[in-house]
C-alpha cells in the first residue's frame, strides 16, 4: 500500500507538486494522467526517491519512506521507464538479473529468475537472453525493460509512460499483456501517462492532475460520467467521453436474456466492448446483436437502445 | 552486349588503370653510384627490360578485366592477385638493383621510386574496395597481409643495395634506440595524460567552473607551435634542474626528454580531456535514471554503466592523442629527446632522402598501427550501436 498524505514538491522558486494526497491500496493500478509538466512524472518518482518530497509524507505499507535507505527503498520497488532506460553494454540476461544482483541472490537463483521472466514476458530464452539492447525492437525492448522491473518480485510497480515510445500497434498489445499480467500478479502499480486510451484501458483509479495538483479522481466511469471541471472533461475527450466509456464498459454487462424473437444475423462476443458493438450495427446496419461465447452458442442479445440507456436506468456496473 | 548488362566496378576499373599507367611511366628506382651524388631515374622498362616490365603488369591486366564482370568469386580471384602484386613489389627492385648496379661500385645505391610507392598506394586503395565488396572483418584483411609481409622479410637479403637499406646498416644499433625513445616518449606522454586526463574530466564535471577555465587554457596551450612550446620550456626546466639537484639527477634539463615530455603530455591533454569529458557527460540519461532508479548506489552506477559506457569514447580519444603524439615526438628530436625525428632532421641537413624516410617511414607505420589497434578495439567496446556480425538471426 503506497500512502501519500499532502506531499509537496518545489523546484526553486516552482511548487511542482502541491499538497497532493492518495491513497494506493495493494493489488491496485492507478493511473496519474495530465498534461505535459503537471507534475505526474514528479510524483511517481517521489515514490522510490528518486525525487525527495519537500512537506507532506509518503508512506509504503505503513512507513514513512524516509526510514528506508534510497538505494534499498529502490531495489524493492520495480521501475520501469518510457526510454526502457536498458544498459545498452549488458546482454538482455544480465540487464534482467540486475536487480537481483543488487540483492547478491546466489547466481543458480538469478539465472532461474531471469529464464521464468523472459516466459513470462513472452521472450524466448535461446533467441534473446544473449542479445544486446541495440538488436531488439521497440516492443521488445520494453518486455525487457518491465521484465526487469519486475526481475526481484517486488509488490510495488512505478511505470514511467513505459509503451509511450512505441507504435500504436505495439502499444495495444502490451497494454493486452500488462493486464493480463496484472490480474495473475496482483502487483500495486502507479502508471504515469499522458495517453487518456492507455489510462482508461489499464486503471483501477484515475488520478487526474494539473499544475501539481490533483484536479480529480477516482474510477474510470465516474470520472467519464461526471468529469469535476472543463479541464477533465477536456482531457478524456471532450464529447468522444461516451465512446470511451462504452470502450471500457463490456458487452456481457448491458446484455439481455435471449428473447423469443428472431435471433439477429449480427453477433458480437461477450467479453467485447460496448463501443466494438456499437462498430458491428453501424456496420451491419443492424439496431439488435446476438451475443455469442467462445463457442459461438449464443447467450443473449444486446439493443441498441438498451446500450445508449443502461447507463441510465441501470448503473448495474460494478 | 555482354558487358553493357554486367554493372563494371569502376572503382577497380580505374584504379588498376592509373596504376598500369603510373608503373609503366614514372620511374621505378634511382641508380647512384654512391651517396652524395643525384641518381638516375629508371622506368620499369629500361630498368629490367620489357620483356619482364610486360610479366610485373600481368595481375595487374587481370584486375582490370575482372572490373568488367564483378561477383563475389570474382572478387575474391582479385583479392589474390592484388595480394601477389603487394607481394612482387620488392621483386622489382631487386631485379632492377642486380641488372643496373655495377658491382665494381660498393657504395652504389638504389633509390625507390615513385611508380614503386604509387603502386604500393594504389594497391592499398584496391585492397581498401575488395574489402568493403567482401565485407572482410579488418582481422581477416590482416591475417590476409601476413604471408605478403612475410614474403618481403624474406626478400629482405636482395634488396642489401637499396639506399634506405644501406642508411640503416650503419646504424642499426641508433635506429633500435631511437624506435624504443620514440615508444617511450609516446607511450609515456599518452599514459601520463591519460591519467592526468581522466583526473581533470572528473574535476570538471564536479564544478562548472573548472570546465570552463579548464577547457579554455587547454585550447589555448594547443594554439602553441610545437617548436615554440618546446622553445618556452627551455628557460623553466633549465631553471628547475640548476634548483633542485634531484631533478637534474633524473635527467631533467632544458633539453633532452624532459621539455618533450612535457610538451607532448600538454598537447596530448587537450584531446584526452575533451574525450574523456563528453564521454562521461553524455551517457544516455534514461539510463543512468534506469540505473538509479534499480537501486544501484552512485558507485555502482559509475563503475558498472557510465565508465563502461564511456569507455568507447575515451578510448578513441587515446587514439587520436596517440597519432597525435606519435607524429609530435619526431619534432621532439630538435630538442635532443631523441626518436625517429633524428634521422628526419639528419637527412634533410645532409639532404639525404632516404635516411628521411628511415626516420618516416617507422613513424608512419606506428601510426597507421596504433590507429588500427585502438579503432579495433573501440569498436569491440562498443555496443550501443553495432550489430556484431552472425549474432543476428
Amino acid at each position: 500500500m503506497i500512502e501519500l498524505k499532502s506531499v509537496t514538491k518545489r523546484f526553486g522558486g516552482e511548487t511542482a507538486v502541491d499538497a497532493i494526497s492518495l491513497t494506493v491500496n495493494r493489488g491496485e493500478l492507478w493511473a496519474l494522467v495530465g498534461t505535459s509538466g503537471c507534475g505526474k512524472s514528479t510524483t511517481l518518482r517521489m515514490i522510490n526517491r528518486l525525487i525527495e518530497h519537500d512537506g507532506g509524507e509518503i508512506h509504503i505499507d505503513g512507513r514513512p519512506i524516509r526510514e528506508f535507505d534510497g538505494k534499498i527503498l529502490r531495489r524493492r520497488i520495480g521501475y520501469a521507464i518510457q526510454s526502457t532506460g536498458l544498459f545498452p553494454h549488458w546482454t538482455v540476461a544480465r540487464n534482467i538479473g540486475l536487480v537481483p544482483r543488487l540483492l547478491k541472490w546466489p547466481a543458480a537463483r538469478v539465472n532461474a529468475r531471469v529464464e521464468e521472466l523472459m516466459a513470462l514476458l513472452g521472450l524466448s530464452v535461446e533467441q534473446f537472453a544473449d542479445k544486446y539492447p541495440s538488436q531488439l525492437s521497440g516492443g521488445q525492448a520494453q518486455r525487457v525493460g518491465v521484465a526487469r522491473a519486475l526481475a526481484a518480485d517486488p509488490d510495488i510497480l512505478l511505470m514511467d509512460e513505459p509503451f509511450g515510445a512505441l507504435d500504436p500497434i505495439t502499444r495495444k498489445g502490451l497494454q493486452a499483456e500488462l493486464r493480463d499480467l496484472q490480474s495473475r500478479l496482483q502487483k500495486t502499480i502507479v502508471f504515469v501517462t499522458h495517453d487518456m486510451d492507455e489510462a482508461l484501458a489499464l486503471a483501477d483509479r484515475l488520478v487526474v492532475m494539473n499544475a501539481g495538483r490533483i484536479v480529480q479522481q477516482g474510477r474510470p466511469l465516474e470520472l467519464l460520467r461526471a468529469p469535476a471541471d472543463d479541464f477533465v472533461a477536456s482531457l478524456l475527450g471532450g464529447d468522444d467521453r461516451g465512446l470511451k466509456e462504452a470502450a471500457i464498459t463490456r458487452v456481457a454487462e448491458r446484455m439481455q436474456p435471449l428473447s423469443p424473437r428472431l435471433l439477429p444475423q449480427a453477433r458480437v462476443h461477450r467479453d467485447a466492448t460496448l463501443r466494438q458493438a456499437l462498430a458491428v450495427m453501424f456496420r451491419e446496419h443492424a439496431d439488435r446483436l446476438a451475443v455469442v461465447d467462445d463457442e459461438a452458442m449464443p447467450v443473449g442479445e444486446l439493443s441498441l437502445r438498451r446500450i445508449v440507456g443502461a447507463g441510465r436506468e441501470g448503473g448495474s456496473d460494478t | 552486349m555482354l558487358r553493357r548488362d554486367a554493372p563494371i566496378n569502376r572503382v577497380m576499373l580505374s584504379l588498376a588503370l592509373v596504376a598500369l599507367v603510373t608503373w609503366l611511366s614514372l620511374p621505378l628506382g634511382s641508380v647512384a653510384p654512391n651517396r652524395i651524388v643525384p641518381g638516375t631515374a629508371y622506368t620499369i622498362a629500361s630498368a629490367i627490360g620489357w620483356p619482364l616490365a610486360l610479366v610485373s603488369c600481368l595481375p595487374l591486366l587481370g584486375l582490370l578485366m575482372l572490373a568488367w564482370r564483378p561477383g563475389r568469386n570474382v572478387y575474391r580471384l582479385a583479392l589474390g592477385l592484388t595480394l601477389l602484386l603487394l607481394l612482387a613489389l620488392p621483386a622489382w627492385l631487386a631485379l632492377m638493383a642486380q641488372q643496373r648496379l655495377d658491382p665494381e661500385l660498393p657504395q652504389a645505391r638504389l633509390g625507390i621510386g615513385a611508380a614503386w610507392w604509387l603502386m604500393l598506394f594504389w594497391l592499398s586503395l584496391v585492397l581498401i574496395e575488395l574489402r568493403t565488396r567482401l565485407a572482410l572483418a579488418g582481422w581477416r584483411l590482416a591475417l590476409l597481409m601476413l604471408p605478403v609481409l612475410g614474403g618481403w622479410w624474406l626478400a629482405a637479403g636482395w634488396l642489401e643495395p637499396l639506399a634506405l637499406w644501406q642508411e640503416l646498416a650503419g646504424r642499426r644499433s641508433a635506429f633500435v634506440e631511437a624506435v624504443v625513445d620514440h615508444l617511450l616518449l609516446v607511450g609515456g606522454a599518452v599514459g601520463a595524460s591519460l591519467l592526468l586526463g581522466a583526473g581533470i574530466a572528473l574535476a570538471m564535471r564536479q564544478n562548472p567552473r573548472v570546465e570552463r577555465i579548464g577547457f579554455a587554457l587547454l585550447n589555448f596551450l594547443q594554439t602553441i607551435p610545437s617548436l615554440a612550446l618546446f622553445g618556452l620550456l627551455l628557460a623553466p626546466l633549465a631553471w628547475l634542474a640548476s634548483r633542485f639537484e634531484w631533478l637534474a639527477a633524473l635527467g631533467v634539463s632544458g633539453i633532452g626528454w624532459a621539455p618533450a615530455f612535457l610538451a607532448l603530455l600538454g598537447y596530448s591533454l587537450l584531446p584526452m580531456v575533451r574525450n574523456t569529458f563528453v564521454a562521461l557527460s553524455e551517457v544516455d540519461p534514461g539510463v543512468l535514471e534506469a540505473a538509479r532508479g534499480m537501486g544501484m548506489s552512485r558507485g555502482q552506477v559509475f563503475r558498472q554503466v557510465r565508465l563502461p559506457l564511456a569507455l568507447p569514447v575515451v578510448i578513441e580519444g587515446v587514439r587520436i592523442t596517440t597519432v597525435q603524439a606519435i607524429g609530435l615526438t619526431a619534432v621532439a628530436a630538435l630538442i635532443g629527446a631523441g626518436g625517429l625525428g633524428i634521422f628526419i632532421f639528419q637527412g634533410l641537413g645532409q639532404a639525404a632522402m632516404d635516411l628521411v624516410l628511415l626516420g618516416a617511414l617507422p613513424i608512419l607505420a606506428m601510426a597507421l598501427a596504433a590507429d588500427a589497434l585502438l579503432g579495433a578495439l573501440t569498436r569491440r567496446l562498443d555496443h550501443r550501436t553495432d550489430l556484431a556480425p552472425g549474432a543476428t538471426p
